[in-house]
């Protein structure tokens, strides 16, 4: 019970653009998501910028669907899911529906509904909240709303890993259709705008106040951004026999937890290096095998630097042909999608052997001395591309996605 | 892998019912209840005043005093159930290196307060007055990774958040993840620390027993006077190692993970009619995952949970699945003593089952007086049965539509 578990869809609803072809264009072209936040008030404090999904309309992606009121984090996921169901030419009227299930990662859920309810009962008081909207935000509603949307009858999780918990998601998928206990995963992540993460962040001092330029010596901090990202996970098997488009092959990835400090990354790195080390372990590869990176590269300061080590201790310190980038730079920090819209890049990367850049990259920092493929994006062959993400509670994890060559 | 027999080495559990496994088991079988009137925040304005809430929680004892200021009460719970799993299992610092060690945790609701009182700082006093000592327990994965830095365990740290199936959830993730290798023993369950916003949301919701008023305020699976649920709160764990591992250390082993089954019913959260269908999935595969038959099954510990559809649709369920045997075979529902534990639900169940096994006792349903046609199943009632348990059957079932089964077995 070991099956091969290819990628064979992709969808994504980002700051950036949605949809694959104008994804992979903006991503490629190095165009910035950045802007003024415009759905929530920020004149109470003292950044002001991050990356919003502009022009979305949930009726563009879904007209006259099942369900009719669903908070922002399920309307991306649903969005993002139907993008990658029509990229993979899957006919759900086809495939046994209790044999493809969902799993999505997150940080926070449903959370503009709980800052709704918020409001309202700080302005209004308790009991002028709608009766049922409450339950709309528990964060397992999306998971549960994109199944319901498409009738999916399988395996149906949510894991909140915070800022990795899109490859915790695609990771188990992986894992459920490599054992057999299904067949198709809609895999990902999704993430409206959060005027709560916004404000710790900000709190926190950790936001740039102009752009995002991950491993640049002059690095503000991140960027908040939102949107959601779907991969079609399905054996290969099961692509081969409908003849499906193949992107991608997952080999592996790997886990780690640091048990150190709620908010600060060990010092070290020694769990983002344990993570990349059992992927490539779980995948049979050496370092040498590993052409790109795709870095968490938050842009903060500390998150640089200690990657940057991390690295190292794995791939040495000065590896050969390893190209590295931050998209983040691009997209800004899209939270429990951020991981998911990354191993699209590294689908589409592997694919095209085209490495999308680290834009808004100006001045080398001593301490960030690798190759993060600055301002353009490079056109070099990628057989093997990694995909960190680590997160809030010290949740490291790493991704394995190959070239499929059949 | 599919080979791999995974074990269960250590239990613990903080409820409203005790704070050791023996005490809690012993006010199972003598069906006393942990529902009281409600004391951690104000319900005056609400119908229902009742849950299943832990009188004198003080996790001093468990964690020390230093640092644990800023952690909520959901961290505290889990964080302090942790160390008394790894403790009950025998699990010492040269048992199994850091990495070798996970968590995974089932917790959806019990970070909610923590991300409401953050959100209403910054709307009464303005964004930059919170507290970001406040900011990390508002990430729901918050509860595990408190854990995992009180118990030293770097190997894994996962939460699934799948509403009340998450614990169950939880306990099917780790045993694949030990099945695959990846660690050595993995503390897994699930935590729900009681607050004020679910109760009101519930509350608001008409989901709770006693929130339309005139109504009991009774938490009575299966009975006909059923009104919806009575939350309680806790947080339960097992230690599950592979077979051969437990074996090589000479654990004590108290139980085997002998299957399990998922499954999602779409219809199960829109449709008017009973949806059967989820359920059921789940439980045939729990018992083909388990290689067993109707006939195996010692008893069965109901999901039941006092909801007016909720109880009816899972007797609906089994009496389609158990045939004929749906009046013979015993089925408990401990949520009539605890209350509906949300996240942490399962994992209590879990607890009760593999105590059952160990005294061949199976708890009583407590509050049951009307029966309901819809739900003419062989309950138990009253008092605690006794007889030879093998391997029991748990349902852990969410109105959204998630379904899980779980089957625990005697260790042979």
């Amino acid at each position: 019970m070991n099956k091969r578990v290819v990628i064979t869809g992709v969808g994504m609803i980002t700051p950036i653009g949605s949809g694959k072809d104008v994804f992979w264009e903006a991503l490629t072209s190095g165009k910035s998501g950045v802007d003024e936040v415009s759905c929530i008030d920020t004149s109470g404090f003292r950044v002001h910028r991050g990356c919003e999904v502009k022009n979305f309309n949930y009726s563009d992606y879904i007209r006259n669907g099942v369900l009719k009121e669903i908070g922002k984090g399920s309307q991306f996921a649903i969005a993002a899911t139907k993008l990658a169901l029509d990229d993979a030419e899957i006919d759900l009227s086809e495939v046994d529906l209790e044999r493809m299930g969902v799993s999505v990662g997150t940080t926070a859920g449903e959370i503009q509904i709980l800052e709704k309810v918020n409001h309202i009962r700080h302005r209004d008081g308790e009991d002028k909240v709608a009766p049922d909207l409450f339950l709309m935000h528990p964060c397992n509603n999306i998971p549960a709303n994109i199944a319901i949307e498409f009738g999916l009858k399988g395996p149906n999780t949510i894991i909140p890993t915070a800022c990795a918990a899109g490859n915790y998601a695609v990771g188990y998928a992986y894992d459920l259709i490599r054992f057999g206990r299904t067949d198709v995963m809609v895999a990902g992540g999704s993430d409206p705008f959060s005027k709560v993460a916004f404000t710790g962040f900000a709190r926190l001092g950790a936001i740039a106040p102009e752009i995002c330029q991950p491993f640049d010596k002059n690095r503000k901090g991140m960027m908040v951004g939102e949107g959601a990202g779907i991969l079609v996970l399905e054996s290969l098997e099961c692509a081969e026999k409908r003849n499906a488009n193949i992107y991608a092959e997952i080999i592996g990835y790997g886990l780690s937890c640091d048990a150190y400090h709620i908010t600060i990354p060990h010092p070290d790195g020694e769990g983002v290096v344990s993570a990349m080390v059992k992927a490539l372990k779980s995948a049979n590869l050496g370092p040498e095998d590993v052409q790109y990176i795709s870095a968490h590269g938050t842009g903060t300061p500390a998150n640089d630097k200690a990657e940057t080590i991390s690295i190292k201790k794995v791939f040495g310190d000065k590896p050969r042909h390893l190209a590295i980038s931050s998209i983040k730079s691009m997209i800004g920090h899209t939270m429990g999608a951020a991981s998911v819209i990354e191993s699209i890049a590294c689908a589409l990367t592997v694919q095209n052997d085209i490495i999308p850049p680290t834009i808004n990259y100006v001045t080398p920092d001593p301490e960030c001395d690798l190759d993060y493929v600055p301002n353009v994006m490079r056109k070099q062959v990628v057989n093997i591309a990694l995909n960190n993400a680590h997160a809030f509670g010290g949740n490291n994890s790493c991704l394995v996605i190959k070239k499929f060559t059949g | 892998m599919d080979e791999t027999r995974i074990v269960v080495t250590g239990i613990s559990v903080i409820s409203s019912l005790g704070e050791t496994k023996d005490v809690f088991w012993q006010n199972l079988i003598n069906g006393v209840s942990g529902i009281k009137p409600i004391t951690l925040f104000d319900v005056s304005s609400f119908n229902s005043k009742q849950a299943g809430e832990i009188t004198d929680f003080d996790p001093k004892i468990y964690l020390g005093k230093k640092g644990i200021r800023h952690i909520d009460r959901t961290s505290l719970l889990v964080s302090s159930a942790s160390c008394l799993a790894i403790k009950d299992a025998n699990i010492e610092s040269d048992t199994y290196n850091e990495d070798e060690l996970g968590i995974v945790v089932g917790s959806t609701y019990g970070s909610i307060d923590s991300i409401s009182s953050f959100d209403f700082q910054s709307l009464r006093e303005g964004p930059s007055y919170v507290n970001p000592m406040d900011f990390p327990n508002t990430v729901i994965n918050a509860p595990a990774s408190r854990a995992s830095i009180f118990c030293k365990a770097t190997g894994l740290n996962t939460t699934i958040s799948n509403g009340v199936t998450s614990s169950i959830d939880a306990i099917i993730y780790a045993s694949d993840f030990l099945k695959m290798k990846r660690v050595k023993a993995v503390i897994a369950g699930g935590v729900y620390g009681l607050g004020h916003d679910i109760f009101w949301g519930a509350h608001n919701s008409k989901i709770l027993a006693g929130s339309k008023s005139g109504t009991l305020e009774i938490s009575a699976p299966f009975d006909k006077r059923r009104n919806g649920m009575v939350l309680g709160e806790a947080s339960a764990l097992l230690v599950l190692e592979t077979l051969e591992d437990a074996l090589k250390r000479n654990a004590n082993i108290y139980a085997e993970i002998k299957g399990y089954g998922t499954s999602f019913d779409p219809k199960m959260a829109i449709s008017k009619e009973y949806q059967t269908d989820g359920n059921i999935r789940a439980i045939r595969s729990a018992l083909e995952d388990a290689k067993l038959t109707l006939h195996d099954i010692s008893y069965i510990s109901a999901n039941a949970y006092s909801g007016v559809y909720g109880d009816a649709i899972e007797a609906k369920a089994l009496k389609e699945v158990f045939g004929m045997r749906a009046k013979l075979i015993p089925v408990t529902a401990i949520k009539s003593m605890t209350g509906e534990c949300l996240d942490a639900s399962g994992a209590l169940q879990t607890l009760a089952a593999i105590m059952s096994i160990k005294t061949h006792t199976i708890p009583p349903i407590i509050n049951y007086k009307e029966p309901d046609p819809e739900c003419d199943l062989g309950l138990v009632i009253e008092k605690a049965a006794t007889v030879p348990v093998k391997n029991v059957l748990i349902n852990s079932f969410s109105r959204l539509g998630n379904n899980s089964s779980l089957i625990v077995s005697k260790f042979k």
